[in-house]
């Protein structure tokens, strides 16, 4: 056996979603990291669902692709089908979600770690040591300790993981693969805290069991967009999914039987995730809906294997396979797997820096599912940050924090640090209040900026997207500026039932009516696209199109941020005394105590704390700098 | 924080006058200027004599004092009730000051509950209303406020708009089947019923504004058609000089009155007519500026036939002892100089002021929240025009988040959470 050098700059533990884009960007960043996973062979494994993006998702999947990430590029390699989601609804929510082969996500993942030559190492991590509140080491079931400037744990749902198929328990950290257990118990003898949450997974049917001519097939868009910007060519399978219905019968037997679901009955407490409506919560909430769609998606090309999305349920075994039999189609309906329950540890986000390390032990970071996330996406964007910080950390450089009017990722782990959790988060749009700006059509145009300054992407990809960013506003500056006779437009407008022009008028003040696209437009001479990466035009156009029809309320919005700024940019010293002010109420203070939030703009987002706590805050830290006047309010 | 001292009633000779003191050293300085006692109790009144600096007596009094967090500022809180001389009051203030308060600022008492937590700002604002309240009604509307009642109306206009809002996320966030067939029409309905209350709150705050501050009635007409008869006898004393030379009131008089509890800033002007002389013309001019501010025309003379009707005018026919009117073209008949019919022009009168309806139960107190007040009516109404189109609709969330933004600045904040829990709501049924 050869023997394992026992020092690295940063050990990365677990070969999750979070895990991989930690390890992968660290060692793109120069860093001497290895990767260490229970398993090697599950590495990039994918839990639940065969897709990646979706709702808010699919934004964030773009994101990570700006920053270095990899999500979207193995995406692009495995998709079956790709569809852009809410397209009749605004363009700030249109959503890019590919279908995924499952296996071969995972055999492309391990292909490009050994391309790279990212070490990987097999073995559970059973402790972590520590030494003058800087980590020490990663130790092993195998007795064996790596020593290390920085650590990263993304342990996923495997932290004392826990089974439920109804009434049997089993221990796993995920179906078929074993639980880890010590690394709870070492953190807690740390002093972190840890709760515990749920989340659930559809059954899988076989195939052959369903008569697939009584479902609807659903193909993907006609010309599909990949999620990289990498992806050069992308001509997916276009595998379709079929959507059968539910009935009257099927709910009058779900409402006959909804007191067995143990979410109805008060069995199961509020640890499972609100949002992941079961098959049981839609019945009895829309009931005026006879019918809702399960989506049948193959898990890979060809698979017997068949992912019943839309059908997550907490009912016993046997009811959920009655219930599936009365949907037409599924009357000779075979199990693979029921649905079920997994029960894991998780690490309260709020002992959490913005950069994702640890308050109390300096180099070590949580990302992932530990943070008491749900997702691949909500995973990786975490694994992104937490590679790069801890990088940057190591590098003695200074760290990349997102704002959430850059990024979903912003939002996601502004939230995180100083939410309560009392559920898996997973991310919404309705969670940015910047939404309008963050759009899976310009994460370029949010985060170059960050790239470039950090080195996250190769040169050319930095050369090819500054030019399309530039592209983009130049434009966006010639609509501004072109004048479209009536002419050249009249004739469309009348068709449309809109209003015509009776003079030569600018075509941003065109392209803010609704119903008013670039496409209508005469040919403007002035734009050209020489120089631009083929691939890229579409978006340029579109991009320039969408920036003047939301400006009225971005401009609204840009101005929102830029009174909020001062706030966000007002660092809180970490050794600030909240016991020092007595005028804010003792529920405040506790907050504060616990969350210890890093910006007065932090503060303000943390729930029940008043505006009138703020002010009284803000005389007290001008104080207490007054005081120390050697430290300055703003940031360096 | 220090200690802050000021004397809480008018300034001025009076039977009684309240001297407050708020802060650390509220307690100490109470042992102080008294003797009697070595130990004091929360807010049980304490009768005694103040002594200066030497130790002299130089008025007797009561003392209250009340412990933070449980008195109006959320501080130590000390009130003196001293006799309502300045020299007693000056003298009470500056023992204070050579004790190391300081004079506080005009509402600091105030603005240290609001900052303590004590108040919200609507209360905070109610307080100041209140104080400049110049009628019982106005306070009691005021008062409402300071109970909460604003709070709690924006809080209910708040939780629509929050639905609203939770309703639209979840077709736009979350469901992946269509749009809600009933969206549009539920939403539009929803969002109607709140502006129309917005706009109540909004013309109702012109009523409040007039019980609070008074209305303005101007007498006008032609000279000698006795408006300074009738002036002076709404005064019930003779003030304006009366006199059967045309044109003696060249200049503006006012006085308040006080019609069924409802403050009446007077105006007896000078009569309209052609003139040479400089003084009575300018005397006429600053009776047109009055007319334009008025809340109210009492006019002495015959509706003009070119002008519509005008709400603002009540026409009445004088001297009805004498003569008699030719035709409808009066709202009313009087005699000013018998007091003839008085009562029902004083009827006539608070009619048309509080505008024949009865004051919305969404009362505002201040410009401040009339103006945010209004934004958040704004984008209610560019929400309820987006409802039309669905591909606006994430648009339309943009808009009711600014109506709930401005809402949040007259009372406490909508967090995201609030939002998410709305959208949530629906699902967690069984727990
Ligand atoms: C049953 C189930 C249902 C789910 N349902 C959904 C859903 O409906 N929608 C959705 O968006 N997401 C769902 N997810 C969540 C999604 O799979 C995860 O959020 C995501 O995969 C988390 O990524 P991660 O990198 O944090 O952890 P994981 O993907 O769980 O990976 C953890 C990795 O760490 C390794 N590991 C763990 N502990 C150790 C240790 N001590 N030493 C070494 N290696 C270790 C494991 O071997 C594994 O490789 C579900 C997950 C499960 C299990
Ligand atoms: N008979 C009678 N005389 C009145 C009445 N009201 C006012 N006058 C007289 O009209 C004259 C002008 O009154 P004055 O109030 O000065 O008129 P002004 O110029 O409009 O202010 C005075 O002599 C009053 O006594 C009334 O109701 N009846
Ligand atoms: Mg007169």
């Amino acid at each position: 056996m050869k023997r394992i050098k026992n020092k690295y700059d940063l050990v990365v533990v677990g070969g999750g979603h979070a895990g991989i884009e930690a390890s992968l960007i660290a060692q793109k960043m120069g860093i001497n990291v290895v990767l260490v996973s229970m398993d090697t062979k599950s590495v990039g494994r994918m839990s639940c669902n065969p897709a990646i993006g979706g709702l808010a998702k699919g934004q964030m999947v773009k994101e990570l692709d700006v920053l270095g990430g990899h999500m979207a590029m193995f995406a692009d390699m495995c998709t079956l089908q790709s569809k852009t989601l809410n397209l009749s609804k605004g363009r700030s929510v249109w959503s890019p979600r590919s279908q995924i082969d499952k296996i071969k996500y995972e055999k492309t993942v391990q292909k490009y770690i050994k391309r790279v030559g990212l070490p990987v190492l097999k073995g559970e991590a059973v402790s972590i040591t520590e030494k003058g509140g800087k980590i020490k080491s990663v130790v092993l079931s195998s007795g064996e300790e790596i020593f290390c400037v920085s650590a990263i744990l993304t342990c996923g749902t495997f932290l004392n993981g826990l089974i439920h198929i109804g009434e049997k328990k089993i221990k796993a950290g995920r179906m078929g693969e074993e639980n880890s257990i010590g690394i709870t118990e070492s953190l807690q003898s740390l002093g972190f805290l840890s709760g515990r949450l749920k989340t659930g997974t559809p059954p899988r049917i076989k195939r052959s069991s369903v008569d697939w001519s009584s479902g609807e097939p659903g193909f993907g868009d006609k010309k599909p967009k990949p999620l990289s910007y990498h992806t050069k060519k992308f001509i997916p399978k276009d595998e379709p999914c079929f959507a059968f219905r539910t009935n009257k019968k099927t709910h009058d037997l779900i409402l006959k039987n909804i007191n067995k679901s143990p979410m109805y009955s008060g069995d199961i407490d509020s640890s499972g995730p609100r949002y992941c409506p079961s098959i049981e919560d839609k019945v009895y909430k829309f009931s005026h809906n006879p019918s809702h769609i399960l989506q049948l998606e193959p898990e890979w090309t060809n698979s017997e294997q068949i992912y019943v999305n839309g059908f997550s349920t907490s009912l016993p075994e046997d009811i959920q396979l009655k219930c599936l039999k009365s949907v037409k189609g599924l009357e000779n309906v075979e199990f693979l797997r029921p649905g079920y329950a997994i029960e894991y540890d998780f690490f309260f986000p709020s002992q959490l820096k913005n950069t994702l390390e640890t308050k109390k032990i300096e180099g070590l970071f949580f990302a992932g599912q530990i943070n008491g996330t749900s997702g691949y996406e909500e995973a990786s964007s975490q694994g992104l940050m937490a590679g790069i910080n801890a990088s940057l950390k190591i590098k003695k450089e200074k760290e990349l924090r997102l704002k959430r009017n850059d990024a979903y990722i912003g939002v996601l782990i502004d939230d995180l640090v100083i939410k309560d959790t009392n559920e898996p988060y997973r991310m919404f749009t309705s969670r940015a209040e910047y939404r309008l700006q963050l759009r899976a059509s310009n994460a370029d145009q949010r985060l170059l900026k960050y790239s470039k300054k950090f080195n996250l992407l190769d040169e050319k990809m930095i050369k090819d997207l500054t030019k399309k960013v530039k592209k983009t506003k130049e434009v966006e500056g010639i609509l501004n500026k072109t004048n479209i006779k009536p002419e050249d437009i009249n004739p469309f407008l009348k068709k449309s039932g809109e209003k015509e022009i009776n003079q030569p008028t600018k075509a941003s003040n065109l392209l803010k009516r609704p119903k008013v696209l670039l496409k209508n437009l005469p040919k403007i001479k002035k734009i050209q696209m020489n120089n631009i990466n083929k691939n890229f035009i579409e978006e340029i156009l579109f991009e320039a199109e969408t920036k003047i029809k939301y400006s009225g309320y971005i401009n609204r919005q840009k101005e929102e941020i830029e009174k909020t700024k001062v706030y966000e940019d007002m660092i809180i010293p970490a050794d600030f005394d909240y016991n020092e002010i007595k005028s804010i109420s003792n529920e405040s203070r506790e907050k504060l105590i616990q969350i210890l939030p890093e910006t007065i703009g932090q503060a303000q987002r943390i729930n029940g704390i008043r505006p009138t706590d703020i002010s009284i805050l803000l005389v007290y830290l001008k104080r207490w700098f007054h005081v120390k006047r050697n430290v300055n309010l703003k940031k360096k | 924080m220090d200690t802050v001292v000021a004397c809480s009633t008018p300034f001025g000779s009076s039977a009684l006058s309240v001297v407050r003191v708020s802060g650390p050293k509220t307690k100490s300085f109470v042992l102080s200027l008294q003797k009697n006692t070595k130990k004091i109790k929360h807010s049980s009144p304490l009768l005694s004599s103040f002594l200066d600096e030497d130790g002299v007596v130089f008025d007797e009094g009561i003392i209250t004092v009340f412990f933070g967090p449980n008195s109006y500022t959320g501080e130590d809180l000390a009130e003196i009730s001293c006799h309502g001389n300045p020299i007693i009051v000056d003298q009470i203030i500056s023992l204070a000051c050579s004790f190391g308060c300081r004079i506080a600022e005009p509402g600091e008492f105030t603005k240290r509950a609001y900052l303590s937590g004590k108040l919200d700002i609507s209360q905070a604002e109610a307080v100041s209303s209140l104080i400049s309240s110049r009628s019982l009604e106005g306070a009691k509307l005021t008062y409402k406020n300071l109970g909460g009642e604003l709070s709690a109306n924006i809080s209910s206009a708040k939780e629509t708009l929050i639905s609203v809002v939770g309703e639209i996320e979840f077709n736009l966030d979350i469901s992946e089947e269509g749009l809600q067939p009933d969206l549009f029409t539920k939403s539009s309905q929803k969002i109607l019923l709140l502006k129309n209350k917005m706009e109540e709150a909004l013309s109702g705050f012109k009523k409040t504004n007039i019980l609070n501050l008074g209305a303005s009635v101007v007498i006008a007409g032609p000279t000698n058609a006795g408006k300074s008869t009738l002036f002076n006898l709404f005064l019930e004393q003779e003030r304006a000089i009366i006199s059967k030379v045309p044109g003696t009131t060249r200049d503006v008089l006012q006085d308040t009155i006080n019609l069924k509890g409802m403050p009446i800033v007077l105006k007896d002007t000078a009569g309209i007519r052609k003139t040479k002389d400089k003084i009575e013309r300018e005397g006429i001019n600053k009776t047109q500026k009055e007319l334009l501010s008025a809340d109210l025309v009492l006019f002495l003379g015959k509706k003009e036939k070119r002008k519509k009707k005008d709400n603002k005018y009540i026409y009445i026919f004088n001297k009805s002892d004498i003569k008699k009117p030719a035709s409808g073209e009066y709202d009313i008949q009087i005699s000013a100089l018998h007091g003839k019919n008085i009562k029902a022009l004083k009827n006539l009168i608070t009619k048309k002021l509080s505008g024949g309806s009865s004051v919305s139960s969404f009362i505002l107190t201040s410009k401040r929240q009339v103006e945010n007040i209004g934004r958040a009516k704004e984008h209610m109404e560019l929400a309820l025009k987006g409802l039309s189109t669905e591909t606006s609709l994430e648009l339309v969330v943009e808009d009711l988040n600014s109506s709930i933004f401005y809402l949040d600045k007259i009372t406490k904040k909508t967090t995201k959470e609030d939002i998410l829990s709305s959208i949530f709501s629906s699902f967690c049924v069984g727990k």
